[in-house]
């Protein structure tokens, strides 16, 4: 993989632009490749010295490489895969089938694709949950039937006007009655109940409910108690990979390897992609925008500016607040960006082994989920609230260098541990963040030394990634993982202000096309093609 | 003797209804459970000669229009203006925030229609607002002050959608008729009416943490805090729970009106409501039995043993009591009984009552009596730690204290100088770990009066009796399933179409013939009597 292809190509010949894309992650360059792809003349400025941006592979020490930030990916919408023909540039996912979790009494649960497999290991807790459980799992891909429209195109307008619109809600609510009236309640309760309070609805054991709840706290700031984060849990019921719905996969090569071969198939239709390209500020005129000027002073004209970067880096720093509308500004700046979690990437000499199940097996192969008892989880969300780290934090760990060996030497290991919650704000402030790294790094590897007794002693390089420092090398506002909470008032047509979801902004000629607009965060790229799509439709470049 | 209809419960729902329907000239009996009627919202005797006017003490959402529907005026109903509300803080003078509401719109109980009620509420709001500002919440920051008029002008502009939502049958959830898609485009409509930039900040705010919505508003932590106090007390959530900001606007944007005597002056109009309709009230007839037969709600049998047949039957107590307990467990449909099953109703508020044989007397402001008092720790971040205490099953060791003191306005409630006092102290988990022992009561009782005292060091001295009722003692002397005030959890997910449970949104249950009108139906959740109107508007359109 490398990491300076952007250089090793000789540059194509220079503006003038119909767009500049700010911001080389997954959906600036898919952007970038489909209003390539219908032609336009499309140039990526990137701040860093490789393309990805939090879709990242990095070798933070010799032979180990690392998902440094997002390390899974299972939304990738399949259109796009397509449409770019990414496979042939390198993009191939090996699935991720296991789920362990170790409880602090010893016993643990392992949940893979096998059903028959899976059903006997909860049985053991609950033969109850054990009958449901396969039951759920249809049950949240039909309640996805409403989720998946929405993600793969605009967010739909309540309150439109024109007959378009008018008539493009009246076909989603067909959808939406043609599903029947149970289907309906169930999505109702699926966004406005709380992950533990709707698993409840089903199961009875918290060693199946703590779990599951995680995945719709991930990336907010929210806990599994708080209303609002049930929905999320539909995304693991989402996820495909090559077609099939599974939850989660890995990327050869990391995630790094997705965005390099977007970026393949982005050069490939014309789009050129400069790196170490800082953009200073946006060139404006007449209140619209007509290029960006980097850091070394370099003006690029283009007819249109696409932010490939989060709502708030957008609007109050490249574009500067005296250009937008006082209302607009706050608006803006209401947009909840608080980073709530971090990374810790190991470089392991040997795998480590868990005291409540020894050996390699199947369940060192998935992701390991630290998060034993819905208390546990709570209290984890109870130190974040009050501006701490988490002392006993929730955990999701993947050990990539068992299903793909290819990211570290032979013999040897890569841990990537995904810690929640560790606030960006701390009492402290933010910029204490540098001091309490370590001491954050020391509260994940001694929490999980209780279940990994002897991961310490196999640890040859830890790097520990704080809210701070997603903002810092990243240029995540506040650190936050998704560009702004996932949170109920900030998504669909609210996303990222509320009537601006079309990734249209106020400034004449500056687009959206980033996690922080519809439908929001993860590896997913809808943001991106949409927006280049939208931009097309409405002939704007 | 044959009915027309029975009503489970003489609370505020259960007379309600009553009179709707012996009004609409149906026999009617209602049946309580104790030897009084009121329920929740009639008056307690806590000591010989020593009355508070309700276990809930906030009459504040009871609706003009409500009231006119069943001509309440006329049985002695007097409104009054909402009395100013203490926000207080340690080793500070706290601030003293206007009531939301005066007499001065009763325009809808004369008959008025809304929207003329509606421009004298945005005048006093406006009134009302620009005193704040040049008051106390003006003194601490000028910021505040403009926020405030910008938070009261928002409140005022919503008031006519809220009421209107909360005072008729929540939309059908699957329109099957040509009449449900009209009343779902009228209703569509009257969002589009209300402006899409309104609207769409509506949409914002709603689903908010309580919280963040107040932080984006103010900047003086005491306001913050005291002014989401109402979106959480009652609830199983605290201000940084997603959704609680629902809670506020339904508490802020109603007609805001107080009444004269209380809710047990309310409960005491319905009453004579009622009677003069010709309905049976009979108290100490608890209703142990509810049949049903043939797949129809059939009648009910009395502690007493004695059998009431009625093929109307409208049930206020909780839903999960009448689906549950009321109805023979095995009767429905596993699938209707988990519906109800899955209800959420965790009390978490307990209730302190005090006579004192003095006037409650703040240190900060001696000399002073104050109606309604707000006692937290001063930021948000404090009623957010009271609230995790409950997550844990354990009791908040610094409860947060909403205050009233009805004998200020209404001096017949205790002897010549004395006082009353009620409070709710939040939280107190109903299934506390290990239960309410006496010791915990002590301790809890005792965390109370020591918060108080540090605002009012005279009180321990003043106390002539004095009496805790956990959600445990509210279950076991309301059957009050989880001592949940509510009937069920105010959270986004138990609202409109959801409350009580899909299957009985429009009241009526899936057992032909039952109805819900309590608390736990839509419109209810506090003293509203909204939920038994529109029950019995509902068995009456049958």
């Amino acid at each position: 993989m490398n990491a300076h292809a952007g250089e090793s190509r000789p540059a194509p010949a220079r503006g003038p632009y119909d767009a500049v894309v700010v911001g080389a992650g997954h959906n600036g360059l898919i952007c970038a490749a489909y209003l390539a792809k219908a032609g336009r003349k499309v140039l990526v400025v990137e701040r860093r010295r490789q393309v990805g941006g939090a879709t990242t592979t990095e070798e933070i020490h010799p032979g180990f490489k690392f998902s440094c930030c997002s390390y899974v990916v299972s939304l990738l919408r399949p259109w796009i895969i397509r449409d770019l023909d990414l496979p042939r540039y390198g993009y191939e996912v090996l699935p991720l089938e296991e789920t362990f979790t170790p409880f602090e009494d010893g016993s643990y649960l392992l949940r893979d694709s096998d059903p028959e497999r899976t059903k006997r290991a909860i049985a053991r807790f609950s033969p109850r949950d054990a009958e449901v459980y396969k039951q759920f799992g249809q049950k949240m891909a039909e309640l996805g039937r409403l989720v998946k429209p929405m993600i793969d195109g605009l967010a739909p307008d309540p309150l439109a006007r024109n007959p378009f619109e008018l008539l493009r809600l009246a076909r989603f609510a067909r959808h939406v009655r043609g599903q029947g009236e149970e289907w309906l309640i169930g999505n109702v309760k699926m966004m406005t109940m709380s992950a533990v309070d709707f698993l409840s609805e089903w199961f009875e054991c918290e060693q199946l409910i703590a779990p599951m709840s995680v995945s719709g706290i991930i990336g907010t700031f929210l806990g599994v108690r708080s209303p609002g984060t049930a929905y999320v849990l539909l995304h693991h019921y989402m996820g495909e990979i090559d077609g099939s719905y599974r939850a989660w996969g890995l990327p050869k090569g990391g995630t790094g390897a997705i965005a390099e071969a977007i970026a393949a198939a982005a050069r490939a239709l014309g789009v050129e992609i400069r790196l170490g390209a800082p953009v200073e500020r946006l060139l404006m005129k007449h209140g619209r925008a007509t290029g960006v000027v980097l850091e070394n002073g370099d003006e690029i004209a283009a007819k249109v500016v696409v932010s490939g970067v989060d709502p708030h880096r957008t609007f109050l720093r490249l574009v500067g607040e005296e250009h937008l509308e006082p209302e607009f500004a706050q608006q803006v700046k209401r947009f909840k960006m608080r980073g709530s979690s971090g990374k810790v990437n190991l470089a392991l000499d040997a795998l480590p082994e868990l005291a409540c199940l020894p050996g390699a097996g199947p369940q060192l192969r998935g992701d390991i989920t630290i998060a034993p008892s819905i208390e546990y989880l709570e209290r984890a969300y109870d130190d974040a609230k009050y501006g701490a780290f988490s002392r006993r934090p929730f955990m999701d760990i993947v050990i990539p260098s068992l299903t793909d060996p290819t990211v570290a030497p032979p013999g040897k290991h890569t841990m990537s541990i995904f810690v929640q919650y560790a606030p960006y704000k701390l009492k402290e402030g933010a910029a204490d963040w540098p001091r309490q790294r370590e001491a954050f790094g020391d509260a994940v590897i001694d929490t999980l030394a209780q279940y990994m007794p002897n991961l310490p002693g196999r640890i040859l390089h830890r790097q520990v990634l704080t809210p701070w420092d997603l903002e810092q090398v990243y240029g995540l506002t506040e650190g936050n993982i998704f560009h702004g909470e996932l949170s109920l008032e900030q998504l669909a047509f609210q996303r990222p202000v509320p009537g601006w979801s079309r990734y249209r902004t106020p400034i004449g000629h500056l687009w959206m096309c980033a996690s922080g607009t519809h439908p929001g965060g993860g590896i997913m790229g809808a943001p991106g093609a949409l927006c280049a799509r939208t931009m097309l439709r409405a002939r704007a470049v | 003797m044959t009915l027309d209809a029975i009503v489970i419960g003489a609370g505020q729902n259960g007379l309600a209804a009553a009179a709707r329907l012996a009004a609409a000239g149906r026999k009617v009996a209602v049946l309580e459970r104790r030897g009084a009627v009121g329920g929740l919202a009639g008056a307690v005797e806590i000591h010989p000669g020593y009355r508070v006017p309700g276990i809930l003490h906030d009459e504040g959402r009871v609706s003009p229009r409500a009231a006119a529907r069943l001509g309440l005026e006329r049985h002695g109903l007097a409104w009054r203006d909402a009395p100013p509300v203490l926000l207080a803080e340690a080793g500070g003078p706290g601030i003293l925030v206007p009531g939301a509401g005066t007499a001065g719109s009763r325009g809808h109980g004369d008959g008025g229609n809304g929207s003329a009620g509606t421009a004298r509420n945005d005048r006093r709001d406006g009134g009302m607002a620009a005193a704040a500002a040049a008051g106390e919440i003006g003194a601490r920051s000028r910021r505040d002050a403009a926020a405030w008029l910008r938070y009261r002008a928002f409140l005022a502009k919503l008031r006519p959608l809220l009421d209107s939502v909360m005072s008729s049958p929540p939309p059908p959830l699957s329109p099957a008729s040509a009449g449900d898609l009209w009343e779902l485009a009228r209703r569509g409509g009257r969002l589009w009416r209300h402006g899409r930039r309104d609207t769409l900040e509506l949409l914002r705010v709603a689903p908010m943490c309580v919280a963040d919505y107040l932080d984006e508003l103010f900047e003086t932590p005491l306001l913050v805090a005291g002014l989401a106090a109402p979106a959480v007390i009652g609830t199983w959530a605290g201000p940084w729970s997603a959704g609680t900001n629902t809670n506020l606007l339904l508490a802020e944007a109603v007609p805001g009106h107080r009444l004269a005597g209380g809710p047990a002056a309310l409960v005491a109009a319905l009453e004579r409501a009622a009677r003069a309709a010709g309905a049976e009230i009979r108290t100490d007839a608890e209703v142990l039995r509810l049949h049903v037969e043939n797949g129809r709600a059939a009648g009910v049998t009395l502690a007493s043993g004695e059998r009431l047949d009625a093929a109307t039957v409208i049930a206020t107590c909780d839903p999960k009591r009448a689906f549950l307990e009321l109805i023979a467990p095995g009767t429905l449909p596993i699938r209707i009984e988990e519906e109800y099953r899955r209800i959420r109703a965790r009390g978490t508020a307990a209730k302190v009552h005090l006579a004192l044989s003095g006037p409650l007397e703040l240190a900060a402001r001696p000399g002073q009596a104050f109606e309604h008092i707000r006692i937290g720790g001063g930021h948000v971040d404090d009623l957010e730690r009271a609230f995790d205490a409950v997550k844990y099953r354990e009791v908040s060791p610094c409860p947060h204290l909403e205050i009233r003191v009805p004998s200020v306005a209404d001096p017949g409630l205790a002897p010549a100088g004395h006082h009353v006092v009620s409070i709710l102290a939040s939280y107190a988990p109903h299934d506390v770990a290990g239960g309410w022992t006496e010791k915990r009561r002590a301790d809890f009782l005792e965390s109370v009066l020591a918060t108080l005292e540090r605002h009012a060091p005279d009180v321990r001295r003043l106390i002539v009796a004095q009496e805790l009722l956990t959600p445990a003692d509210l279950e076991a002397r309301y059957a009050l399933t989880g001592g949940q005030l509510h009937h069920g959890e105010p959270a986004l997910d138990q609202l409109l179409v959801m409350r009580p449970a899909p299957s009985a949104a429009r009241y009526a249950t899936s057992v032909p013939g039952l109805y819900l009108g309590g608390s736990g139906s839509h419109g209810g959740g506090g003293v509203t009597f909204v939920p038994g109107l529109l029950a019995a508007a509902a068995a009456l359109a049958r």
